[in-house]
């Protein structure tokens, strides 16, 4: 059971300090990745939103007409507006004050900022309720978890979601014993929805967390309970501002909207290799996020989460097994596991479309990281670290070791976020035997920028597999490649084949062998020891050197 | 007294758990690193290999997805036919380069050298001989499209390439005979083909056209004991299950020898034509496939005339 403690001014200093601290390590290491396959299609689509923006201080009429807004609005449109309208400010505040050393950076900053102010509200949530060193713990356990770290650096949505669904949870969390908090629950879970569709889910887990407490409230006898205000809050500002916040429904809401949810509900399924079976159709084994949790979260983390849970086992029995009379308060950890567990239920479901990406769940990981600083707590109040010497150094010093490990493997995961597992999963070489995905996306080009612009100095041509063309333009815009090494659209015309190392990308392996007449690559680009890419050279243009 | 001693030794038991967590995620982390083979040790491995490699050599990696970093060391030693079997004849030797203790084979190798956690293992093998090669010799074959009216002949001629990708099945040759430049896909010449098993298979591309036969015929193809033909179609067309069987027959001297009928599931999956009893050396030889709906039918086909490897 947890009561809300009231946070200090040094509170909200060490959450800005881990916010600041997070944006600056992001911004700082993001050169080294190049940009994704579903980054592409967002800067894409800031960029045409960032037209309409202009547009609409030059010429509101126009701007917010059908035609304007179908013309700049039609890409990209099965995905809410927030974030990429986020990106387009961004990108507006480099091409006019040249904020950023990049374009990408520009791009980038808006969803940086979203992970530098989920450890701030981590660690806001978690002191309110434990010791403020479990509530850093929790900050930093999510702040270093390899995968987390990867997708903070990106112009997607995946992070974003996770911060503003934990920002939904905490209005949530506040509006049930504090009134003023009710509208701002509307206002984070229109943000929410505005960000991406896995804030659907959120109504339910509330409500059934409401539902917790107020079965506690009936059987304490209470008169005074708590209001249910929250829930038309969220149900009534949440679709405007998601209406509100996308153009793209200001005409033809409801055909627009009933097609949105469609592109969701019936997704398409990716391919996506598990344990050495590449799955592209339903069902998807029921373990896929609880192993990948496992094999990409560091054990300790897990460990500490788990203890955590038990720890708080009390305040997580349901209604009828409390002692008659006995109140629970809000039921913070009912709500957490709420939180925790929904995303991964929701892909574990045997009728959820194929999508495998430890993204899909990200929502989760807050709260888990939330679960194992209260076990950290636990762990050293049950153990009286403290005690034996009368300071508190063996605390913090064994709140330390606890991080090393994420710390050490998000450290050695970049530029190769997607690639990298845990030592439960034998590391990268031992997640290649289990058979488990490599990468997706395409963004391990990057990795490659230096030795593709070494081998054509005076230019030349790529293939470039499973990297966009809007990437490959990032790279040539951010300098990480000249601009004279141009995309081939066919294998036969270009100077080199990049082939990245997926399972069901065999074909694409294979392919290349036919178009050279060779099964050699010129270059394999490992990541501890694992081939990542493999590179074919043109026989036709092998003599330039 | 008892309760409070008990209580203790657990905390404590908690504590020391969660430490030793860290310490071997914080320990296990560069050991795993430490065990990944150095470059020098794949040179060193691979120069071995090459120094003794000989023609009728197979080179495999184990676990498979070292693959890429074998074909980069000695790709140059591989011709398609090896990299992308069709079948296990026209081999004497397998080489296998392995490493985190993967092998391909249960029985005792021939020879054994380690090379810095790059174990190389050679096996003498016992596989039929290939004595003709239909798929490196299509070119020589005669391929024509049956219509209404007849055979409609389908030339050899340089095309362009296909721009490759992912779904985009088995890469065009730049050399194949083309059947109809307004169906792209019928086409047939030597390509490889992603089997229902992610396999590499070095085959011949015949997409069926519907119930009247492409043909392909090898006028004077060499005959041994056997004809061993194999069959399969792309991944991405089989793996959903869902399209109907695709018949490959083979006419030997205008008499039908054999029926491979290919349906979803089966994978890469042959038969074995008798020709011993022919009492042939030479022989017309003519594939047909069918299929009473050719959509998605990416069809691809290898066979071999083989004699059974002599001991010693």
């Amino acid at each position: 059971m947890a009561e809300r403690r009231a946070l200090k001014r040094r509170d909200h200093f060490i959450g800005a300090s881990l916010c600041l601290a997070y944006v600056l390590l992001l911004a700082t290491t993001a050169g080294e990745l190049g940009m994704s396959r579903d980054e592409s299609f967002y800067v894409h689509a800031a960029k045409s939103y960032a037209g309409w923006v202009s547009l609409l201080f030059s010429d509101p009429f126009v701007a917010i007409g059908r035609e304007s807004i179908d013309r700049a609005w039609a890409y990209n449109w099965e995905h809410p507006a927030w974030m990429k309208l986020s990106f387009a400010w961004s990108w507006l505040a480099q091409k006019h004050l040249g904020l950023f050393a990049n374009e990408s950076l520009a791009f980038r900053f808006p969803g940086m900022l979203t992970a530098g102010l989920l450890l701030w509200l981590i660690y806001a949530w978690g002191a309110s309720v434990m010791r403020r060193e479990g509530a850093l713990f929790a900050a930093l356990a999510f702040a270093l978890m390899p995968r987390v770290f990867y997708h903070s650096h990106l112009a997607c949505f995946d992070v974003p979601i996770a911060f503003f669904v934990t920002l939904t949870a905490y209005t949530y969390w506040r509006a049930l014993s504090d009134h003023r908090w009710v509208p701002l629950v509307g206002l984070a879970f229109g943000l929410a929805l505005a960000t991406k569709h896995n804030s659907w889910m959120l109504p339910a887990i509330f409500l059934i967390h409401f539902l917790w407490i107020r079965s506690d409230e009936a059987r304490a006898g209470y008169a005074d309970r708590t209001s249910i205000a929250w829930l038309p809050s969220m149900l009534i500002v949440g679709p405007l501002m998601l209406i509100g916040t996308w153009p793209w429904l200001w005409h033809d809401t409801w055909s627009r909207l009933l097609g949105y949810a469609r592109f969701h509900l019936r997704h398409v399924h990716y391919t996506y290799e598990y344990l050495g079976v590449s799955y592209f159709e339903p069902p998807l084994p029921v373990s896929v996020p609880f192993v990948m949790t496992l094999f990409t979260v560091s054990l300790t983390v897990l460990a500490l989460c788990l203890f955590g849970l038990y720890h708080q086992r009390e305040g997580l029995r349901p209604p009828w097994k409390t002692k008659l009379g006995d109140a629970m308060g809000p039921r913070t950890d009912v709500l957490w596991l709420g939180c925790m567990l929904a995303p991964i239920l929701a892909i574990a479901l045997p009728t959820s479309p194929i999508f495998g990406g430890t993204k899909h769940w990200i929502t989760a990981y807050p709260f888990l990281a939330l679960f194992a600083g209260w076990g950290l707590v636990a762990v050293i109040d049950r153990a009286d670290l403290d005690a034996w010497t009368g300071r508190r150094w063996p605390s913090w010093a064994f709140a330390a070791l606890c991080l090393l490990p994420g710390a050490a493997q998000t450290a050695h995961s970049h530029p190769f976020g997607l690639s990298h597992y845990t030592p439960v999963a034998g590391g990268v070489p031992g997640a290649a035997d289990l058979g488990m995905n490599r990468q997706f996306w395409g963004f391990t080009t990057g990795s490659l920028a230096e030795w593709i612009s070494s081998r054509l100095p005076e230019g030349g041509s790529v293939w470039i597999c499973d990297t966009t063309t809007g990437a490959w333009a990032m790279m040539h815009r951010d300098g990480l490649i000249p601009s004279d090494v141009r995309v081939a659209s066919s294998m036969s015309a270009a100077d080199f084949v990049l082939v990245h190392h997926e399972r069901h990308f065999n074909e694409v392996d294979y392919q290349a062998w036919v178009a050279f007449g060779s099964v050699q690559p010129v270059f394999v680009l490992r990541y501890d020891g694992v081939p990542i890419i493999s590179v074919y050279e043109n026989p036709k243009f092998a003599d330039r050197d | 007294m008892a309760e409070a001693g008990r209580k203790l030794s657990l905390s404590a038991w908690v504590w020391v758990l969660i430490a030793g967590l860290a310490v071997f995620e914080l320990v296990a982390h560069p050991l795993i690193r430490a065990a990944i083979p150095t470059d020098d040790s794949w040179a060193a491995a691979t120069a071995f290999v090459r120094a003794r490699y000989q023609a009728a050599d197979r080179i495999v990696a184990a676990p498979s997805w070292a693959d890429p970093i074998v074909r980069s060391h000695l790709g140059d030693l591989l011709s398609l036919r090896m990299a992308a079997p069709a079948d296990p004849a026209g081999v004497d030797r397998v080489w296998e380069l392995g490493i985190r203790g993967a092998t391909t084979r249960d029985e005792p190798p021939n020879l054994e050298e380690d090379f810095g956690g790059v174990r190389v293992r050679m096996w003498l093998v016992s596989t039929d001989r290939v004595l003709y090669d239909f798929v490196e010799n299509v070119d020589q074959a005669h391929v024509e499209l049956v219509v209404a009216d007849g055979p409609q002949e389908c030339p050899w001629m340089k095309a362009s390439p296909a721009r490759g990708g992912l779904e985009h099945g088995p890469m065009t040759p730049a050399e194949r005979f083309v059947c109809d430049p307004r169906r792209p896909w019928l086409w047939v010449g030597a390509t490889v083909l992603q089997d229902l098993e992610l396999q590499p298979r070095r085959c011949i591309w015949q997409h069926p056209a519907g119930t009247d036969p492409v043909r392909v015929t090898f006028s004077d193809a060499l005959l041994g004991e056997r004809l061993v033909i194999h069959g399969g179609i792309d991944y991405q067309s089989e793996r959903r299950r869902i399209h109907g069987p695709v018949t490959l027959r083979v006419w030997i001297d205008d008499r039908l020898a054999g029926e491979l009928i290919h349906r979803d599931g089966d994978g890469w999956s042959g038969i074995d034509i008798d020709t011993s009893e022919l009492g042939l050396d030479r022989a017309e030889v003519r594939f047909e496939t069918t299929a009473e709906d050719p959509r998605a039918r990416l069809f691809c086909w290898s066979a071999s005339s083989v004699r059974g490897a002599v001991d010693g």
